[in-house]
């Protein structure tokens, strides 16, 4: 059973359509990332699950149940920025949200303060804190009393780059313990390196879901050079399979469709052309590489 | 779960300084303001002047018991502005740090949320009528020569009264501070309809009454509470005729203010309900 099933969620402010129809579900036990550019509908999908806004249509389901608090209660949560009240010691914060979602106890509230290494400042009011030190806080809110599912929007937001390796490890470790972890970010290196699932938005639109490799794999990129570039475009156009060539300074990049190339046949087909090849590079896309890909204009 | 939501309110208010210092401000607030009057009314009743004797045979002694429950309910009133304060500050803050919208996230739904600040209004309103009570007994104490033979307690529904009147007002202000979000916008509205607005949309009604046959400034927002506390008798007899009519229609506005403050508190229920947080 998945652990939230989106259904048809449409969402408008005025004429600005922030959502349109999005549909996707989450796994259980995934580090699930939510990517688009700024304005694509992150965090309007997200705030849509969490109930602070309304959707216009759709739906969706909380462990295969209809929307309700009590799912609230055992999700930890950290959306858009860290809400938390200013005048407040990090301690009397955490206490106010282990009385409204009744997860942990006291000694959860001083054991997550130590996880998210806030522990020495945990009498200083919020106030006082850096914004990665809010950062910091609002995530340790999120992990209070060990919840099975986080949703956390932008978690290293303001966090210097120890602080962002500390979150990825952080996840990581929650998704070995069988956590699902939901996450919207910018980072797509830091989404790559932790998500297994992606969801990709642009514009309200669901553009691409699935995991990592099925999004990232949609295509075969081999790097072909040969002391005739020209030849060597001329002979593999021929090659069953290839979709797309693209010249760079590294060499001939060749698009196949998934699972229609191989370097050693593409080798001999070339050698049987008559031509040498003075290298065949297989390239693994990256997740920035197709989130570029997939949301330019 | 009524439980769970005083012990949530609590903790946010138990370290909130800015809270607990205009509680304070109310707290001087009032002895303050019904110190002043008294001495002043001493002071005038003391002198051996003619008029001096002549306040003293018009208006007895309004700070006298059972006589101060009024009195004093009737000048603390013109300060309910300051509660009103705290009750804007309350709930414009949880917009201003967002703390509104984790409070879903964590878990409560939104009608707990707005039980949370209904249960942070009435607790301002028990500690204002506490210090309104003190008041009220100690200038009984000190204006009282004679207590035997005085039933202390005649005067005691104005104790209901007045509660009844600041939880109607600082819901009002709830509201207000609900529908603008930005706090020194709501508390600027508030001063400005409550103090201003309001006296100049009554003295019009008032010139109207005449005509149209019905006072509807009595009907306003402010004034229908306003009217649960008319002028103590002992100063209202200089228009004794509207004084009676006034304290007459006290239980009629007894009912008026509950039917607003029920509607204050409904549509403060549906708003949050159907906005966006």
């Amino acid at each position: 059973m998945p652990v939230l099933e989106i259904n048809a969620i449409s969402k408008s402010y005025g004429k600005i359509k922030a959502l349109d129809a999005v549909s996707f579900s989450i796994p259980q036990g995934s580090v699930f990332g939510l990517l688009g550019p700024n304005g694509s509908g992150k965090t309007t999908l997200l705030s849509i699950v969490l109930d602070v806004l309304q959707a216009d249509g759709g739906g969706y389901k909380w462990f295969g149940q209809p929307p309700s608090f009590l799912q609230r209660k055992k999700i930890g949560s950290l959306l858009e920025t860290p809400n938390l009240y200013h005048y407040l010691t990090a301690v009397q914060s955490l206490r106010i949200t282990q009385s409204i979602s009744g997860r942990g106890n006291e000694d959860d509230i001083h054991a997550v303060l130590e996880k998210v290494n806030l522990h020495e400042r945990k009498n200083s009011r919020f106030s006082t804190y850096s914004l990665g030190m809010k950062q910091r806080l609002a995530i340790a809110a999120a992990l209070l009393g060990d919840p099975s599912v986080l949703v956390l929007d932008e978690p290293t937001n303001g966090l210097d780059p120890v602080g962002i390796a500390e979150i990825r490890d952080l996840i990581k470790a929650l998704s070995d313990h069988g956590h699902t972890v939901i996450m919207a970010s910018h980072l797509l290196d830091e989404v790559e390196k932790v998500c297994d699932h992606v969801a990709i938005l642009k514009r309200g639109k669901l553009i691409a879901s699935g995991t990592v490799e099925s999004v990232l794999s949609a295509e075969d990129c081999i790097v072909l050079n040969a002391a005739d570039q020209r030849f060597l475009k001329e002979c593999i156009n021929g090659y069953p399979g290839l979709i797309r060539l693209n010249g760079t300074a590294e060499g001939l990049e060749c698009y196949f469709a998934t699972g229609t190339s191989a370097a050693e046949q593409i080798n001999r087909f070339c050698f049987e052309q008559g031509l040498v090849l003075s290298q065949i590079v297989v390239k693994k896309k990256r997740l920035e590489e197709k989130f570029f890909e997939l949301t330019a204009e | 779960m009524i439980s769970n939501i005083i012990k949530t309110e609590w903790l946010k208010l138990k370290h909130y300084k800015a809270f607990w210092l205009l509680i304070f401000v109310t707290a001087i607030s009032y002895p303050g303001i019904n110190g002043i009057a008294y001495y002043a009314f001493k002071d005038s009743i003391d002198a051996k002047s003619q008029s001096g004797q002549l306040v003293k045979m018009l208006l007895g002694n309004p700070f006298a018991f059972p006589q101060s429950f009024h009195t004093t309910a009737y000048l603390s009133s013109f300060f309910t502005f300051i509660p009103a304060i705290v009750v804007i500050m309350l709930v414009t803050n949880e917009y201003m740090f967002k703390t509104h919208r984790q409070n879903i996230i964590d878990g409560w739904k939104k009608n707990t949320f707005i039980w949370g600040k209904f249960i942070s209004v009435v607790l301002v309103t028990m500690i204002v009528t506490i210090f309104y009570l003190a008041v009220a007994s100690f200038v009984g104490v000190l204006a009282t020569k004679e207590m035997s033979g005085v039933n202390v307690f005649e005067k005691a529904q104005y104790i209901g009264l007045f509660s009844l009147q600041v939880f109607c007002q600082l819901s009002i202000a709830f509201l207000l501070g609900l529908l603008i979000r930005k706090a020194f916008i709501a508390y600027g509205i508030y001063i400005f309809y409550s103090f201003i607005l309001e006296n100049i949309l009554s003295g019009f009604f008032r010139l109207k009454s005449k005509k149209w046959g019905i006072d509807y400034g009595h009907y306003l927002p402010f004034e229908i509470s306003d009217r649960l506390i008319p002028l103590p008798p002992s100063i209202g007899k200089f228009n004794a005729a509207d004084n009676q009519l006034a304290i007459a229609a006290i239980k009629n506005h007894v009912v008026y203010t509950i039917v607003l403050t029920a509607f204050v508190w409904l549509l403060s229920f549906y708003i949050f309900k159907k906005r966006d947080l």
